[in-house]
Formats: C-alpha cells, structure tokens, sequence
C-alpha cells in the first residue's frame, strides 16, 4: 500500500471510530431516550478541549496560544479527563433543558446551548485560544513508541479500536440490563413510566450524562490524532450530520447507530473527497451540505427508521405456547407517543 | 452613546418585528417550527441583490424579494412541509425538515454566490437628527416600510375574512376546521403573508447591515425567534412588541459589552422564555397543538 | 378536628384504601374541581360517573398526580399524597391506566409488563454495571410471573408482538396488565371502555370482576352506564366540579340531581 494510502485510510478509521462512538453516545440520548439533544457536539467539543489543554501542559506567558488550567498528564488520563468533562457539561445542560417541554421548543433549546457554547468559547480568548483553537498538541505515547510516521497512525487506529471496544461494552452493560428498559420507556410514554414509579426527570439526566461522557471520550480520542481543534470546525451542523447518521443507520439499536456513522460522515463526507476538484473554492463544501440536506429528507420520506431498524426483542415466555414470532409489522409507534 | 444605541435599536426593531410577525403567524397559525426562515430571508436578499446588479431601483428589489419570500414560503410548504405532515411526521421530525432545507438553501445560496460578502448597495442617504439619535435617511425609510407594513398587517387580521379565519385557526385548528374554516386556504394564505414579511424583512436587514452573505438570515433567525417566542407564539401585536424587547436589548448589550454578546443576550431571552413561561406575554395557547396542514 | 385528622378514625375510614378529602383544582378563575371529598372502599369497584366537563378526570389525575392539586388531601392508606410527583404514589401502590393508553409502544407486550415492577437490580446505573448476573434472577422470576399474567388474559399469542401493533382494546388490556405486574394496593381506570370494540370490553369486564374478587381495590372513570352497572358499587356522581350524588346504581338513577345535571 502506498504511503499516501496508509495515510489516508488510517486518517479515515480513525475517524470512524470516533464518529461511531459519537453516534453511539447520541443514540443512547436520542434513540433509546427520546431526548432530542441538538447540542450534542459541544460535549465532543469539551472533550476534546479538555484534552487537549492536559496534553499541551500549562500555557506560557509568550506562547501563541492561551488557554486555562493545562498539564502534562500522560495517556489515557486525558482521555478520561475528556469524557468528564462531557459529563459535567452535560450536567449543567441537562438541569436546564430537561424538563417538560413540546419537543420541537426541547430541540430549540439545545440549539440555542450549542450556541451560546460556541459564542463563549470564539469569544473568550483565553479560555480556549478563541477562534483560533489549539494546535501542535502532542500526540499520546509518540515519543514512548519511537514509531515511524505511518506506524503510529496505524497503533493510533488500534487505540481508538479498543476505546471503541469499551465503549461498545459500557453501552451493552446499559442498555441490555433493565435500566435500557427504562430509558425505552421514557421515550414512549413518559406519563406511563412515571405511573409505573420511574424517576422520569432522573432517569433522563442518567442517559444524557452518560451520552455526554461517550461524545467527550469520542472529541477527546479525535483530537489527540489531529492535534488541533477550534471551534469553527464544530458548530451545530455537525450535530445534524450525526442525526442525519442515526436516521440513516437506525436509532435505538448499536448496530444501526454505527452503520450510519459508516456511511453518512465517513462514505458520505469522506467520499465526496475523492471527486475532482471543480469550481471555485468552497463549492464542493457547501454540495456536501446540500447533499447531507437532501439525503436526510430522501430517508426520513421513505426509509424514516433507517436501515437498520430497532429490532423486536423476542423473550421466550416458559410454559406458553407462542406464535408472532414472524415477521413483524411496520409501526409508527412514535405518533401515538408524540399526541400528549 | 446610550441614545445612539437605541437609534440602532430601533432600526434593528423595526426590521426584526418584520421578521417576527411573520414568523408568529406562520407558527401560530400552522404549529411548524420553520428553522429555513431566516435562509428564505437570505435568498429574498439575494433576489434583491440580483435585481439591483440588473439596473433596478433597490427599493424595487425590496419588493421583489417580497414577492419571492412569500411565493417560496408556500411552494415550500405545498410541495415539502405538507406531504411529510401528511405522511405523519410528528412535530420532531419536521424540526429535522426544516433543518435540512435550512442547511440545502444555504449551501445552495453559497454555491452560486460563493462565501465571500456581498454589498447590499444601497446608498445610506442623508443623515437625519431625531430626538438627538441620528438615523441615515434610508434607515428611516426601512423604519416607516416596517410601519406601514405591519399597519396593513393588522387591517387584515382585523377586518378581512382571511385575517379571522388565520386568527381563528391559531388559536384552535381543530375548532375552526369544524366550523368549516377552509383550513388549506388559511394556511396557504398564511404561508403566504409570513413569507412576504420575511422576504422584506430579508431585504431589510442586508440594507441595514450594508453588507451579507449566505448565513445572515439564518444567524438573524435566533434573535427573531426570540421576540417570536417572548411576545406569544401566534400574538403578531406580541411579536412587535418582542422585537421592540430584544432588537433593544442586543444593541444596548453590543455597544456597553462586547459586540459578540448582542448574540449571546437574544440567545438568553429565547431560552428564559422558553424554559419559564413558554407561551410567552400574550399567551392564549399556551397546550401542545396538532400540526396543521 | 381538622379534616385530615378526621382520617382513621371510624370503621368505615378505616375501610377505605382511599380518602379524598376537600380536592379542589382551578385555572385562573376556572374551578374545574370544587372541593370534593369521597372513600374508596377497600376491594370494591368505585365508579366515577359524570356529563362532560363534571371533572371526574382531573379528580383522578390529582389523585394519580399527574396533576397538582389546588388545595385539599389525598390519603392514601392514611399517607397524605396529595401534591406528590406522580412516581413516588405509584411507589406507594397506587396504578392507573390513562385515557389514552399508556403502553409503551416501540416495545413487545413481553417487555412493557417486564417493565413494569418498580425497584429491579437491574434498574439502576450501579445494577446495570454490575453486570446480568446481578440481575438475572430476578428477572427470570419477573419473566415467569410475566407468562402468568400472559396466559391469564389470554395474550399468549400477542407475547412478542410490539405493543403499538395491537388493537385499541389489546392495547387497554395490556395497560391493566402491566398495572397489575407492580402488584398495586388500587387500580385507578381512566375510561377503560373508551374506543375498545364490544366483544373485548367484555372480556375486559370479565377480568375486572376477577381481580374484584381477587381482592384489588378499583376507582373507575367511565361514560358507558352499562358497564358501570355491571361492575360498580359505590357510584359517584360529578357535575361541574362538585359531588352531585354517592351510593348504589338503583339510588343514583333515582336521584333527582343527578337526571337535572345528565339532562342539562
């Protein structure tokens, strides 16, 4: 395989780790707890600063980049700094936003907290070097491993794979135990889960926190690979980009949830990189979003529960003779949930 | 500077409850929560911006972006919003809708016209002292446009059948089809309107910023929502006084601090609203309703 | 004495599960309950019956607490729950099933009555982490009081099917099962009737009558007269807020008020 090759194609699994793990961590709020959580990215973002900033080591009075706190902890520490920092984050949101609410002026409000989040962190220069970002954060263990160029970015796609491995393990844990059970159950009826003695309100802020330290895990694993983030490169498209994957994919199922991640932000995104450059600069950026755009409305028109859809859970009841096992009919099932 | 800060906000005002209003009767009348408003507000200006490089009169284009906002509103509504209503998209889904025609007008908007900005071209005019605030003479033209606007708004709320009825339908969509409202009318009717005043109001704003590109509607649409969403979903005379609120608030916040917090403040309110009295001032609805179509 | 202190203090209080006593909701100046106080009987069926707008579903969401009372108490085996967050009454042994059913439709009947007993191992963040062998007997025995419930009503052919693909009236049923999965103290039905299809109303009156004569203590909301004969006693009769009447079918019909308000 050629260098340039090895380059890209390890580039392009790393991302798809990191997209698949964001995904997972959306789908958890979205997908199995109908939380429409529009601000998702800046948790990824808080991840990645928070990253980043105990990577880089405390800022120098003359050093082109300003930031708060800043250390030099060693891997996986930052990592997991990352994914607390998620956390918290989506602590504080979710204590604002988690209320009952229609669900259009819910998804609203997450916007308008993505927003505020983004004006802050351009604004405040020394909070996070502003509008510029950070950059030139060292990668984890490079030095350790003496690798080459090349050799690193693949032992770099191994990482992220077993991050991806926990994660995927933390995740079964949850959603296969009753608890998963619960969440579903919120996103059905939130009336009836409360009338059947769930904590409505609290088992919400459990999903959107654990939601918030995968999306900070996935921003922290992304930015110690790309050595830079800022915060133009993470506004509140990309949030829909990785709805338009769930919708895709398919919600409240793992599997769903990485197979859009596959195909919307990496086949999608990626792909379009390999057509010819045409046109003026920024042309093929915005058909990208354009087509994002209209690839959401072709599936959510024919195909709204995606590829691969939530699959029936088949319990085997003993002593009772049982059929509906077949195949089973489409259901709507969030129409009647949504006529409160 | 205090007084100046309000001249500005006036003229932010006036041009922000263009949008508002427009925004509340739509809302109010078809339950859609619109996110492409501001995007058509952008296309409207880029109508306007075409007209003015073709050798019209720029107030010229502001009727023209008008006539295309509104035109654009309901072809958008007959030939997208409706038939995924009609498909049973609940009120998440069509939040998605109109953000994937957000993002297509957009990126549409940018492709042909690139990401660099544009100059609205038009001439500021003579300057004019007001009670110690000094406008420019084509700022009060926008001023008085808005006014007028907006009068002959309420005339037909108040006094036309179609006005009745769109108020009736805000109000209760269920009540109204049952006392055989022609609902499809009313709604088409509402699209309508709502997308005159955002294509003025689209116009508008590029005159008073002076300059624009492809995302000024869409950064515009937070702070229009706000006013929206302050004064009552549905309440036009509530979206005036909104936009009055907030088109004051944000200049009076961008000139005593930074002006990035003008954004940060309209960002505020809307979630305040939002979080403690939903319904907003002049609440008359203030349940969850069917979406209308 | 204090109204909440009149409480256990006479055998018939005492033999009432549920004491409403001075409930009252109004919005704005709209008093759609007006202070009403009535028991539920321990192990009867009490039927809530009254013209439209009379109030009888906010009565039973303030109970339920789905709703905030305006004033007044709800006490519940002596415990006053009126204004609690409706989770923590259900903790207390109070189920109900809704207007519009309640079921949870993106997953199997199976599920929606696993679901449904408060307090698993498995419910919790820690219990989940743990991992299914914390969990799993606990389960295994839910599941099989699961097929019981399943076979008593007949669903055993529905088992694994998605709750929102049954019809209106399986979907009822299933509310009612799911209710008695939490293996409640009373059983609040909020027009039980409503929209299910003749032959299964009465397979749903059948199982009623039952779980009467098991012991379960029931307050149900209905419209159909008919049915609320066959199964209820006490009857209370709600017009515009107020109590109008209490007593047996046979006193109600005769009561003078109660023809005026279901004439008017």
């Amino acid at each position: 395989m050629s260098l340039a090759w090895s380059f890209y194609l390890s580039t392009v699994l790393v991302y798809l780790g990191v997209d698949v793990m964001a995904c997972w961590g959306l789908n958890l709020q979205y997908g199995y707890t109908g939380i429409l959580n529009f601000s998702f990215i800046i948790y990824q973002s808080a991840g990645a600063y928070t990253a980043a900033v105990l990577t880089l080591g405390p800022a120098t009075a003359g050093s082109f980049q300003q930031y708060i706190g800043g250390a030099n902890l060693p891997f996986p520490l930052p990592v997991i700094a990352g994914g607390i920092a998620g956390g918290l984050l989506s602590a504080v949101a979710g204590v604002i936003a988690l209320r009952r609410l229609r669900s259009d002026y819910q998804a609203m409000v997450f916007l308008v907290i993505s927003l505020i989040a983004t004006a802050v962190v351009t604004s405040d220069v020394g909070l996070f070097n502003g509008p510029a970002g950070l950059s030139i954060i060292p990668q984890p263990l490079s030095t350790a491993l003496n690798l080459s160029l090349v050799g690193y970015r693949w032992f770099y796609v191994g990482l992220t794979a077993v991050i991806c491995l926990i994660v995927y393990a933390f995740l079964r844990l949850i959603t296969s135990a009753p608890l998963g059970r619960s969440f579903r159950a919120v996103r059905d009826h939130e009336q009836g889960a409360a009338a059947l003695g769930k904590n409505v309100t609290g088992l919400r802020m459990t999903s959107f926190v654990i939601g918030g330290v995968i999306a900070g895990i996935s921003g922290a694993v992304l930015v110690e690979f790309i050595s830079a983030w800022s915060p133009g490169g993470w506004l509140y498209q990309e949030t829909f980009v990785l709805f338009t994957a769930l919708i895709v994919g398919g919600t409240a199922n793992n599997a769903g949830a990485a197979l859009g991640a596959l195909l919307v932000p990496v086949a999608f995104l990626e792909g379009s990189r390999f057509l010819p450059q045409f046109g003026p600069p920024g042309l093929i950026d915005a058909l990208q979003w354009v087509a994002v755009g209209l690839l959401t409305l072709i599936f959510v028109w024919f195909w709204p529960r995606g590829v691969l859809p939530e699959r029936r859970r088949i319990i085997k009841l003993p002593g009772l003779q049982q059929a509906g096992t077949g195949r089973p009919r489409p259901v709507d099932y969030e129409k009647t949930a949504e006529t409160r | 500077m205090f007084v100046h800060a309000i001249g500005f906000g006036i003229v932010t005002a006036a041009v922000m409850a263009l949008a508002a209003v427009g925004f509340t009767v739509q809302f109010g009348v078809t339950n859609i929560l619109n996110l492409a408003y501001g995007d058509v507000m952008t296309a409207s200006a880029f109508v306007a911006y075409v007209s003015h490089s073709a050798g019209l009169n720029p107030w010229w284009g502001m009727v023209l972006g008008g006539l295309f906002g509104a035109v654009f509103s309901v072809l958008l509504n007959r030939f997208l919003y409706t038939p995924f209503i009609r498909r049973g998209a609940r009120l998440f889904t069509m939040i998605i809708v109109t953000i994937a025609v957000s993002l297509i007008l957009q990126n549409c908007l940018q492709a042909i016209w690139g990401p660099d900005f544009v100059s609205a071209n038009i001439s500021a005019g003579a300057s004019v002292h007001v009670l110690g605030m000094i406008f420019t003479a084509s700022q009060l033209i926008l001023v008085a446009i808005a006014a007028v606007a907006l009068a002959a708004l309420h005339g037909l709320l108040r006094y036309t059948r179609l006005g009745k009825a769109m108020r009736a339908t805000a109000s209760d969509p269920e009540l109204a089809r049952n006392c055989g409202v022609p609902t499809r009318r009313v709604i088409d009717g509402a699209w309508l309107l709502s997308g005159l005043l955002c294509g003025l109001a689209g116009v508008a704003l590029v005159t008073e910023l002076g300059s624009f590109d492809f995302t000024t509607g869409s950064a515009f649409l937070i702070p229009v929502i706000a006013a929206a969403v302050l004064g009552g979903v549905g309440q036009p005379y509530g979206a005036m006084l909104g936009a009055l609120v907030v088109g004051l608030a944000t200049e009076l916040a961008g000139t005593y601090f930074d002006p990035v917090y003008k954004d940060v403040v309209a960002f505020g309110v809307l979630i305040v609203v939002l979080l403690i009295r939903p319904q907003g001032i002049f609440a008359e609805v203030a349940s969850q309703k069917e979406v209308a179509a | 004495m204090t109204s909440v202190q009149r409480q256990l203090t006479t055998p018939a209080a005492q033999a009432a599960l549920l004491r409403v006593d001075d409930l009252a909701k109004s919005y704005g100046g709209v008093h759609a309950v007006a202070g009403v106080s009535f028991d539920v009987p321990r192990g009867r069926i009490t039927g809530l019956i009254g013209p439209n707008g009379a109030g009888k579903s906010t009565a039973l969401g303030m109970i339920a607490g789905a709703i905030k009372p305006s004033q007044g108490s709800v006490l519940l085996n002596g415990t006053n729950v009126a204004g609690w967050p409706s989770h923590k009454i259900a903790r207390r042994g109070l189920a109900r099933t809704f207007q519009q059913s309640s079921d949870f439709a993106g997953m199997t009947v199976t599920e929606n009555l696993l679901t449904a007993r408060y307090g698993q191992r498995g419910d919790t963040l820690r219990g989940a982490l743990l991992g299914r062998r914390y969990w799993r007997a606990e389960q295994e025995s839910l599941t099989a009081r699961a097929a019981d419930v399943i076979a008593r009503f007949d669903m055993a052919r529905m088992a694994n099917e998605l709750a929102g693909s049954l019809s209106g009236g399986q979907r009822r049923l299933l509310e009612i099962m799911r209710a008695l999965m939490t293996e409640p103290e009373i059983l609040l039905l909020d027009e039980p009737m409503a929209g299910v299809n003749p032959a299964l109303g009465e397979r749903i009156e059948d199982y009623l009558l039952q779980l009467k004569q098991d012991g379960l203590t029931m307050l149900m909301v209905e419209h159909e007269m008919a049915v609320v004969e066959r199964l209820c006693d006490p009857v209370i009769v709600m017009a515009q807020g107020e109590i109008l009447a209490e007593g047996t079918m046979e006193q109600i019909r005769s009561d003078q008020r109660v023809l005026d308000a279901y004439l008017n």
